[in-house]
């Protein structure tokens, strides 16, 4: 038990689970164990792509993975609803699918998907009392939101884009492909705006999930509707306003006195940039507790 | 303390109408210091406030010269190792550590695995902590606050979980640290593992300073508390009779074949209790103190 770490290291064999972990910890080697932290360094990621891959690889447990791909699934399933809208009440297949996107993709689908993974890279890991083993470090605070929302956003390229992409292909509107690359334009953006909004959130109150629920559904769906005011500072309508603007058919999907399409996707990135904003300075006077607390 | 690293002055923290910390001055510097109190005393929050974790209501709390929990940088030379049982449980061990070594910016690439392997947990780096024991859990957020090479090092109950073997060893981890002119501070609410570890203790109270110094003054400190010990004995009636002339008694109670003594100096009782216990003829069956916990100890300190 005078080694350094080097001749602490185990024997071969690992341990199967429930018996004990080898050998006991040695002592240090001061000099080998804690050396001081030299910068710049090269074997590892940066803190930037370590926020990133920390955010991908543990901010999404397997429960929340399977409840992101049932709602992607629903999301499809609303795209195969249009024909069956279309054949039942003779509207256009356009006005049909306008019907399903205003209520389901972009009312529902693109909101909750991205509720799930915005609360994830934050909120649910303030809540774990997780986010202190990233906090406590000489890492930026705006580094960290910034980090945590790329995590998130490349989960939403991967899941809700795709799945839009795909509702608008299944439901056979016109001009499909152009169709599906605006829906993709219009859920990448919209969600990049989402999940930056969910992260402001997590960080300013407790019960983000909660709050993040309210604020889609009482704010954004019920008060968005009436209040022209409202929808220009929501994702939800400003995500709808780009497919509005740019994709073919989308005037079944323009509401008045909003910006839409590339108006649309500078006001979402402007959503984006005050929210991150928002969120960096609010990690400052940020107390994480621990999980128990 | 002319070479402190971390220094706290009249640091009062409440959370709403609970009191967690009043007006509490206190220094540490390099080497092991034991931060002893019962369940409840303040320990957590007092190192949550040496981290940044939390910044108090009231009074300062500096680490190298620098407010933790504004300045940014000063994280770069501190760890903290939490007693709560949160931790990132998809990720495996050594992912936990590289993951800190990246925030660190360590350059060494080796260094993550080598301080899983100090505490005994390379042949398991590739499991998911979530699985882990409460020990491994500990053993590995000591290698994540390891890998960082902090000068202050905070450990909140760092043993709770070890087996003996790996205690000793951590124990011995963590003076090797300290020798190193390290800053480590370790909690616990078992006195005699911080007397092992440390030799300078700063024992807390419902929030208040209520000792510190090295672990001898503590131990006088408690040496002339009063104490009851239980004897039990077939020749409890004799033994009583034997035991109430000694002036270091403060009272005796019989009950069938158990003794219940009390005393203002319990180290002198110890020496005496054998003594009478042979003069008359008794046998001892077993003696225990009746309030020998931590939590009884600190009340006495506290009056």
């Amino acid at each position: 038990m005078s080694a350094g770490p080097e001749d602490a290291t185990p024997a071969a064999g690992a341990p199967g689970p429930g018996t004990r972990p080898g050998p006991a910890p040695s002592p240090a080697d001061p000099s080998q164990v804690a050396p001081a932290p030299a910068p710049g360094g090269r074997g590892l990621p940066s803190p930037f792509a370590a926020v990133v891959g920390y955010t991908l690889r543990s901010c999404l447990p397997a429960r929340r993975r399977l409840i992101l791909v049932a709602i992607c699934l629903g999301g499809v399933a609303l795209g195969l609803l249009t024909p069956l809208i279309d054949a039942e009440s003779g509207v256009s297949t356009a006005e049909a699918f306008g019907v399903v996107a205003e209520q389901g993709l972009f009312g529902l689908i693109l909101p909750l998907t991205c509720l799930v993974v915005g609360d994830a890279v934050m909120g649910a890991d303030i809540r774990a009392g997780t986010f202190p083993l990233t906090w406590l470090s000489p890492v930026p605070l705006r580094t960290i939101a910034v980090g945590r929302w790329l995590g998130g956003w490349l989960v939403a390229l991967l899941t809700v884009v795709p799945a839009l992409t795909v509702a608008v292909l299944v439901a056979g509107v016109p001009d499909a492909g152009a169709a599906a690359a605006t829906m993709a334009l219009a859920a990448a953006t919209g969600s990049a705006a989402y999940i930056g909004l969910f992260i402001m959130i997590g960080v300013v109150v407790r019960r983000s999930a909660v709050w993040s629920l309210a604020l889609v559904f009482l704010g954004e769906r019920l008060l968005g509707a009436s209040l022209s005011g409202i929808a220009q500072l929501s994702p939800l309508w400003e995500a709808q306003q780009v497919y509005a603007g740019l994709g073919p058919g989308g005037a079944e999907l323009v509401r008045d006195g909003t910006p839409q399409g590339w108006g649309a996707v500078a006001r979402l990135a402007l959503i984006l940039v005050v929210t991150l904003a928002v969120a960096g300075r609010r990690l400052r006077r940020l107390t994480p507790t621990g999980g128990d607390e | 303390m002319p070479d402190a690293t971390v220094e706290v002055r009249s640091a009062s923290v409440w959370f709403g109408h609970k009191v967690a910390l009043t007006e509490l001055s206190c220094s540490f510097g390099p080497g092991v210091t034991g931060l002893l109190g019962p369940n409840g005393a303040g320990k957590t929050t007092l190192m949550r406030a040496m981290t940044g974790l939390l910044r108090p209501n009231e009074g300062t709390v500096r680490v190298l010269g620098a407010d933790p929990h504004t300045d940014r940088s000063v994280q770069a030379a501190i760890s903290l190792v939490p007693e709560d049982e949160a931790v990132p449980a998809a990720l495996t061990a050594r992912q936990l550590v590289r993951y800190t070594a990246a925030l660190h910016r360590v350059s060494d690439r080796s260094l993550p695995d080598r301080c899983l392997a100090t505490v005994g947990l390379l042949d398991v780096a590739d499991r998911r902590v979530g699985g882990f024991s409460k020990g491994m859990r500990q053993r590995a957020k000591v290698a994540a606050a390891l890998v960082t090479g902090p000068r202050v090092l905070v450990l909140d109950e760092p043993l709770n979980g070890a087996d003996p073997v790996q205690r000793v060893a951590l124990i011995e981890l963590f003076q090797a640290l300290g020798r190193q002119g390290r800053t480590v501070i370790v909690s616990s609410h078992v006195l005699h593992e911080v007397e092992r570890l440390a030799g300078r203790q700063i024992v807390i109270i419902r929030g208040r300073l209520a000792a510190a110094g090295d672990h001898r003054a503590i131990r006088d400190a408690l040496a002339d508390r009063p104490r009851s010990v239980l004897v039990r004995t077939p020749e409890a009636r004799r033994l009583a009779a034997g035991l109430m002339g000694h002036d270091v008694v403060r009272g005796v109670t019989v009950d069938g074949h158990t003794v219940v003594v009390s005393s203002a100096r319990a180290g002198e009782l110890a020496a005496v209790l054998p003594r009478a216990a042979r003069a008359v003829g008794a046998r001892l069956h077993e003696v225990r103190p009746l309030d020998d916990s931590l939590e009884s100890v600190f009340r006495e300190l506290l009056r």
